[in-house]
């Protein structure tokens, strides 16, 4: 249970983060929705790279 | 009766002060806290006052903790890391103490609150952005930029990096929080079964024993947990000193 704690974390961390980033981009330029849209699916792609490298999948190959 | 969110309340106990409108309270959260504080500065300070050359058991207690977080650090952060250590311990005791005292029915568990781990997960992060811009200056943004990346796509990269950086004191304070919570949820209405079967009169009390065994079973997860998961916070704020220490991957 504690891996799997880990592991969801880091993904939903990495998309609330992206998400909270696309927000702020978009109340401060007023260009929404496409902050939040671009920022969501960049904190989602940093969320997978986090479980990944969290997980101690090969980090020599994620580091290159 | 069964409300297993009732032990999560904050009581005001008595108040210090005002700040603007906003009241300063003692709570039983803040009494916790200097429990767990006592009961660290207890286990050290007396540990280490008969300073024998063969440990009694207060003293290898002492003995033992600061071996255990000295090999953490020295092996996650190197050598250098060992600068930390007076951080990196008091984090690694406040938060194993304080889970370990919420284990103990009628109490509180401080870090089943958000707000506190959530400063704790900050006060690495800053620590980690201070020193690291303190010791290596500019350099400290190759951490962002992973080496050999073909340039087409290292905008990206940095992007996604600087969003995984961002994302650290987050998981960081999410993960203690999420599982002191759900562990002591669950242990609570496990135990509210027990009495729940228990009004069923004989054919209830038989059917009880399978959650009474849960609870005792679940109680020594929650032990394993409380311990484990102050190990992966103090882990995790290895790792993240480290990034300080030596920059780029």
């Amino acid at each position: 249970m504690a891996r799997g704690f880990r592991l969801s974390s880091e993904l939903i961390a990495g998309v609330v983060v992206g998400a909270v980033i696309g927000w702020g981009f978009d109340r401060l330029l007023s260009t929404s929705p496409w902050g939040l849209i671009v920022f969501f699916l960049l904190g989602f792609v940093a969320g997978v790279v986090n479980v990944i490298r969290s997980a101690g999948v090969s980090p020599e190959r994620t580091g290159r | 009766m069964i409300d297993p969110i009732h032990q999560f309340n904050i009581d005001k106990i008595f108040t210090i002060g005002h700040i603007g409108n906003q009241e300063i309270a003692f709570t039983n959260s803040s009494a916790y806290m200097f429990v767990s504080v006592a009961l660290i500065s207890l286990l050290m300070i007396g540990g280490v006052a008969g300073r024998q050359l063969v440990p009694g058991r207060f003293q290898s207690m002492a003995e033992l903790s600061y071996e255990f977080v000295a090999n953490t650090i020295r092996s996650n952060a190197g050598s250098e890391g060992m600068k930390f250590f007076p951080l990196v311990f008091s984090l690694f005791m406040f938060i194993m103490v304080s889970n370990m005292i919420g284990i103990i029915p009628y109490t509180f568990t401080v870090s089943s609150h958000i707000i506190v781990t959530v400063s704790l997960a900050l006060l690495v992060f800053l620590t980690v952005l201070v020193y690291g811009f303190y010791k290596n200056g500019l350099k400290f943004f190759k951490l962002f930029v992973p080496s050999g990346v073909p340039i087409y796509i290292l905008p990206l990269v940095v992007v996604i990096e600087i969003i995984s950086f961002l994302s650290r004191p987050v998981s960081h304070s999410v993960r203690l929080f999420a599982n002191m919570l759900a562990g002591h949820i669950t242990l609570k209405v496990f135990a509210s079964f027990v009495t729940m079967l228990g009004a069923f009169g004989f054919v209830g009390w038989v059917g009880a024993i399978l959650p009474l065994g849960l609870t005792v079973a679940l109680t020594a997860l929650e032990l394993l947990v409380a311990f484990l998961q102050a190990y992966v916070f103090t882990i995790l704020t290895c790792i993240y000193i480290n990034d300080a220490i030596h920059p780029g991957h």
